[in-house]
This record gives structure tokens, C-alpha cells and sequence, in this order.
């Protein structure tokens, strides 16, 4: 029995630049250095040029644990994801997935892993849930009998078994996502790779999901879990990897990346009537660091997170920046900080950006 | 929240052979289920077969002449015995590959298009299971519309089948590895290029103008007739005309059912290799994800 239900060790993942249109605008891949290669003696043609989705990554999952891989769009996750679960080749780097090789042992790596990529588009929404399940159980290999007793026990499960007869195409996006998650259990795995697994859900919706992969892990799955929602990373992952620009930049429990950061207090405020010139001035307060800014909605009403050591002493200073020359403070918290505050610690930018 | 009772294992599920079947057959239930969900198709199945020909029988009535001269001298150059089946024949040997290069080409391009291409390639299943029993269906549904076009034919047009119906069988059964095989080539070519509509209307147009569709071979310059031969389009029309409609026996079917066999080991190899080639690739370039 291995150690590690994941280990991967310094895997790169290089787009030609043609090719990766798509992944370019999923990954924010970043542009490697185009090459120049002498093609014939009389003359010089430029080569193919790369970018770079995944820059070295490497990491190891216990047994049993929830890791979570947390990023923004374009990071690197879902190419880090598909790279382990054998749709996409390494340019480089090595992995193993339940002790099997991601190169020479494709087959077996596949059987050994759950996935849900893509949620509700990894389901066919023309046959019922029922027909999907039984459908995604011959390609595991799933003996018959054993096929109808698992199907009928994960559909009540997921609490789906009224709604088992009908098209998936009548389903509540949340609905679906269950059975996306109903066929990544089907061969009992014990490894779970979910993608962005509540993107799209409305909150209960999200909710039941995230209840879901809890008591996934409390029945044994090792689950390998993407999100760019900060609160769900933190909520559920034992271990959390943080992504930017395809490379880890800090891996530890939640707790312990959040005890990282020097700035032990976030103040968070709405103001309105915003504009460019008050960001420079925050940024001039003593005793503070990583202001960011993000607009709600109407043009001048913003929402900026500014992280300090101490809040008491910096907030008579920024009350008094804030409220002059027509803008006014709308609201104002003091908080402790998240991981989006991790994130932009090490990074200088939000999640979301 | 009930709980499961297989909440996970390390020991892999066993594949054998009856495992693989089932998984090929789930392929082709599955895609029969989607196909029969879209009510459309029995529409189209019904119309197409009077459609396509009618153009070419209405051009050959007005060339034909008042005293229907025309249509003599086109009996004595094709050595046809019936003007109607003869474009009916060829008509739906073209529509037949047109629809195969529709659906086949585009059957793993469609589960990109719905998202559904990734779950599938994530699973242990053997990945050319996906190509071929997509085409089990197809293979079902284009029988019907045969059967159709047959029962339309005589009831419209008057056509009379005088052939022996079980070398006419064989003679379709001849020509599903050709057809096929090229649908095999074209999904993998359509995965790896994302379009295919300009390779679609090129195979079709060739079909229309070298293999004789609504008119003898002989009316061919010699150099398209060379190019013709090497269409396997060209041996289907003709075998079928000789089975359908000259009563041709076994052993005068013979050569061209070889030649049909030959191209369709061809296609068929190339098929399979394609698709390999684009699995291959597919890894390398992150294709199957990209829409």
C-alpha cells in the first residue's frame, strides 16, 4: 500500500502557442520565451513558442485526506488535475496516482480514480439519471448485478431516487452536479478528483455538495479538490496548495497559512464615491499593506481590503482619508484573515482577479 | 444523508472480455437512446429518400424528350433497365456515406461539444469502444432508412427490385467496413482539426462527380475514370445496380464485392490508426478538452 494516494514531482505542462488557444483563456498560461532554431542553412525560421500552464509542480496526499488546490482562473489547477487523471501528457515531471505510474499505467490510474470535471456538462443530459449511471458502470467494468445494487444505493444517497426516471436535461444544476458526483463513485475509488465542483451552484445547492464531499472523506476517499471559492477551501481541506501562474506557492493546513502573514487584521470597507487617487493615499498609511480594491456593482461604490498589524492604530488615519473631498465610508469591518488575504499577501492580487 | 455501503476500495475492478463487450454495448445503447429522443429524425427519414433522386429523375424526364428518346439512349450507354432505380441506387449510396461522415466524423466531436468527451476518456474503458459502438446505432438506423427508400421507390417511383434480396444484403454488408472506416478517419481528423465541414463537402462532391451517381462511368474523361476506381464509392453504386436491378448472380458480383472487402480492410486500418494518432496527440495538446 503506498504512502501517498498522490505524489507528483515536478510536473510541467507546456502549450505550443497554436494549440493552447483555449487552455490559454482557462489557464492565464503564462508566455515562455519564443525559441529560435537554425532550420536551414540559408535561413533562420522561428520555432514553436509555449506557454506555460503548469510550472513544476510538486505535491504529496495522504491517505484519506482533503486536499484542496486553490487558485484563480487560470492558475494551473485544472491542468495539474487533468495531468493526474491521465487526460493530459506531462512535458516533463513525473506522477503517481494509488502507487501507479500517470505514464506507463494509465489504465490503472484510471480505475483507481473518481473525477468530476466540467460538473454538470460530464453527464448526458438526453438520458435519464438512471440510464447515466448505468451507462458510466459498463465503462468502469462494473459486473451488472453489482452495477443496479450501487446505482440504487447512490441514488438514494444523493436523495435522487424520485427523480431517478427523468431526462437529466429536468434537473436543478445542483441535481446534476449529484449525479456527476453519484458517477465518480460508481466504482467505489479511492481516490476523488473533483474540479470546481460547486462553480455555477446556488448557495444550498453549494452546500449540499460541500456536505457531501465531508462524508466522502469520513468514509475513506482521498479527494484532490480544485476551487477558486476561498471559503470552501478552507472549510473542507485538511491541507490546502495555493496556485498562481502554474506554480504551488505555499501548501499547509489552512490554519497555519493564515498564521503565515505578518498583517494579523484585515480592514474591510465599503466606500463610496471612489476613486484612483484614495488608493494611492491608503497605500501611504503607515503599518499597512495589500490594499484591494473590487467595485459592487454601481460605479463608485467600492469594496478595498487593506491588512495591517494593528487596526487600532491605522484606523483614525484611514477614517480620515477616507471621508474627505466627497467620499464617504459606507461600512467597516475588522476581520481576521482568510486565505484570499493569504493570497494576495504572497501574490500583491485578489483570487478573483 | 444515508451512507454507502461501498464507501471506497484500493483493489481495481477486473476487466475481461465480456467487460468490454458490455461497455461497447452500453456505447451503442446509449446512443441509440439520444438518437431516438430527437423525434426530428423520423422526418428526415422519411422525406430524404423521395428528395434527393426526384431532381435528378425530373432532369432525366426533360432531357429525355416528348418521345422519351433520351431516356432510350441513356438505357443503351449505362445499360440500365430502369432510369429510376438506377439514380435511386446512387442516390442513396451517396446519402448513405454523406450521413456516415455527418454522424461517424462527428460523433466524438458532438461529445466535445456537450462536454461529455473528458468523463468518458477518464474512465478504464478501451477509447476506440466510443467510435465504434457510436456507429452500432448508426449502422441500425441507416438499415431502416434503406429499408425506406426500398418501400418508398416502389411505391413512388414504381422501382423494381428483381435482384436475389440476400446478395443485395451481401452487397450492403460489403460496403459498411469502407463506409464506416472512412467515418472512423474522419472523427479522429475532426478531433485534432476542430472542423471538418470543407473535408465533408470534398469527399461528398467527389462521390457526386467520379462514382456515378445519376450517370455511366463511361461518360467520365479517362483520367477522372482512374480516379474514379480508386473510390470505394464507385464499386458500392455499381454492385449494388448489378444486385438490384440486373440480377447479377454470386460469382459476376464476386469482383467488385473483392474490391469493396479490399477497400474496406483499407479504411478500416486507417480508421483505427488515425484514431490512435489522435489519441496520442490529444494527450500532447489537451485536445479532447477544448471545445
Amino acid at each position: 500500500m503506498p504512502t501517498w494516494a498522490i505524489e507528483a514531482e515536478n510536473l510541467v505542462k507546456k502549450f505550443p502557442k497554436r494549440a493552447s488557444a483555449n487552455d490559454a483563456a482557462q489557464e492565464g498560461a503564462q508566455a515562455a520565451k519564443p525559441t529560435r532554431r537554425l532550420a536551414w542553412p540559408f535561413r533562420r525560421k522561428e520555432g514553436p513558442s509555449w506557454s506555460t500552464a503548469v510550472d513544476g509542480v510538486s505535491l504529496k496526499i495522504k491517505q484519506g485526506e482533503i486536499f484542496g488546490l486553490l487558485g484563480p482562473n487560470g492558475a494551473g489547477k485544472s491542468t495539474t488535475i487533468r495531468m493526474l487523471c491521465t487526460l493530459l501528457e506531462p512535458t516533463s515531471g513525473t506522477a503517481r496516482v494509488n502507487g501507479y505510474d500517470i505514464r506507463q499505467q494509465a489504465t490503472q490510474v484510471r480505475q483507481s480514480l473518481g473525477t468530476v470535471l466540467a460538473g454538470e456538462r460530464s453527464i448526458y443530459w438526453k438520458l435519464t439519471g438512471r440510464e447515466n449511471l448505468e451507462y458510466f458502470a459498463a465503462l468502469y467494468h462494473i459486473p451488472p448485478p453489482l452495477a443496479r445494487q450501487r446505482i440504487k444505493e447512490l441514488l438514494e444517497h444523493m436523495e435522487l431516487t424520485e427523480r431517478a426516471n427523468d431526462l437529466v436535461e429536468k434537473y436543478s444544476t445542483g441535481m446534476k452536479q449529484r449525479i456527476a458526483l453519484s458517477k465518480a463513485l460508481l466504482a467505489r475509488p479511492p481516490i476523488l478528483l473533483l474540479d470546481e465542483p460547486t462553480l455555477g451552484l446556488d448557495p444550498q445547492a453549494a452546500r449540499k455538495v460541500r456536505e457531501i464531499v465531508a462524508q466522502l472523506k469520513a468514509e475513506g476517499h482521498t479527494i484532490l479538490l480544485t476551487t477558486h471559492y476561498m471559503e470552501e477551501a478552507d472549510q473542507l481541506s485538511d491541507r490546502i496548495g495555493i496556485i498562481d501562474q502554474g506554480k504551488i506557492i505555499a501548501l499547509d493546513t489552512p490554519e497555519a497559512l493564515k498564521q503565515r502573514i505578518d498583517q494579523q487584521e484585515v480592514v474591510r470597507m465599503e466606500i463610496s464615491g471612489w476613486h484612483q487617487e484614495l488608493a494611492a493615499s491608503l497605500q501611504r498609511l503607515p503599518n499597512t499593506a495589500n490594499l484591494v480594491t473590487r467595485n459592487l456593482g454601481s460605479d463608485s461604490l467600492y469594496e478595498v481590503s487593506l491588512q495591517t498589524a494593528n487596526s487600532r492604530a491605522v484606523l483614525p488615519g484611514i477614517i480620515q482619508t477616507v471621508n474627505q473631498n466627497g467620499t464617504h465610508l459606507v461600512n467597516m469591518n475588522i476581520v481576521r484573515p482568510s486565505l484570499e488575504d493569504v493570497f494576495i499577501n504572497l501574490t500583491g492580487k485578489a483570487l478573483r482577479d | 444523508m444515508a451512507t454507502l455501503s461501498f464507501p471506497s476500495s484500493r483493489s481495481l475492478a477486473k476487466m475481461s472480455l465480456p467487460s468490454h463487450w458490455r461497455a461497447l454495448w452500453a456505447v451503442a445503447r446509449r446512443e441509440w437512446l439520444i438518437f431516438i429522443r430527437y423525434p426530428s429524425w423520423i422526418i428526415q427519414m422519411l422525406i430524404w429518400p423521395i428528395i434527393f433522386p426526384l431532381m435528378y429523375i425530373f432532369t432525366g424526364r426533360a432531357l429525355a424528350g416528348p418521345d422519351a428518346s433520351g431516356l432510350q439512349h441513356f438505357m443503351q450507354v449505362s445499360g440500365a433497365s430502369e432510369f429510376n432505380g438506377y439514380v435511386i441506387l446512387g442516390t442513396t449510396i451517396w446519402m448513405w456515406q454523406n450521413v456516415v461522415l455527418w454522424n461517424v466524423g462527428f460523433a466524438l466531436r458532438e461529445e466535445q461539444w456537450r462536454g461529455t468527451l473528458e468523463s468518458n476518456w477518464m474512465t478504464p474503458t478501451w477509447r476506440f469502444a466510443y467510435l465504434l459502438g457510436s456507429s452500432f446505432p448508426q449502422v441500425a438506423s441507416m438499415g431502416m432508412f434503406l429499408g425506406i427508400t426500398a418501400l418508398e421507390a416502389g411505391l413512388i417511383f414504381g422501382v423494381r427490385l428483381n435482384g436475389n434480396p440476400w446478395l443485395m444484403l451481401l452487397v450492403l454488408a460489403a460496403c459498411i467496413p469502407a463506409i464506416y472506416g472512412l467515418g472512423f478517419a474522419f472523427a479522429s481528423v475532426v478531433i485534432s482539426v476542430k472542423e471538418a465541414n470543407t473535408f465533408v463537402f470534398l469527399v461528398r462532391g467527389l462521390v457526386m462527380i467520379f462514382c456515378g451517381v445519376s450517370f455511366p462511368l463511361s461518360m467520365l474523361p479517362g483520367w477522372m475514370r482512374g480516379i474514379a476506381f480508386w473510390l470505394p464509392q464507385t464499386h458500392m453504386i455499381d454492385a449494388m445496380r448489378q444486385a438490384a436491378l440486373s440480377n447479377a448472380s454470386l460469382s459476376q458480383l464476386a469482383p467488385s464485392l473483392n474490391i469493396l472487402l479490399a477497400f474496406g480492410a483499407f479504411w478500416l486500418a486507417a480508421g483505427y490508426i488515425l484514431f490512435q494518432w489522435m489519441e496520442r496527440q490529444a494527450r500532447k495538446t489537451g485536445a479532447i478538452g477544448q471545445y
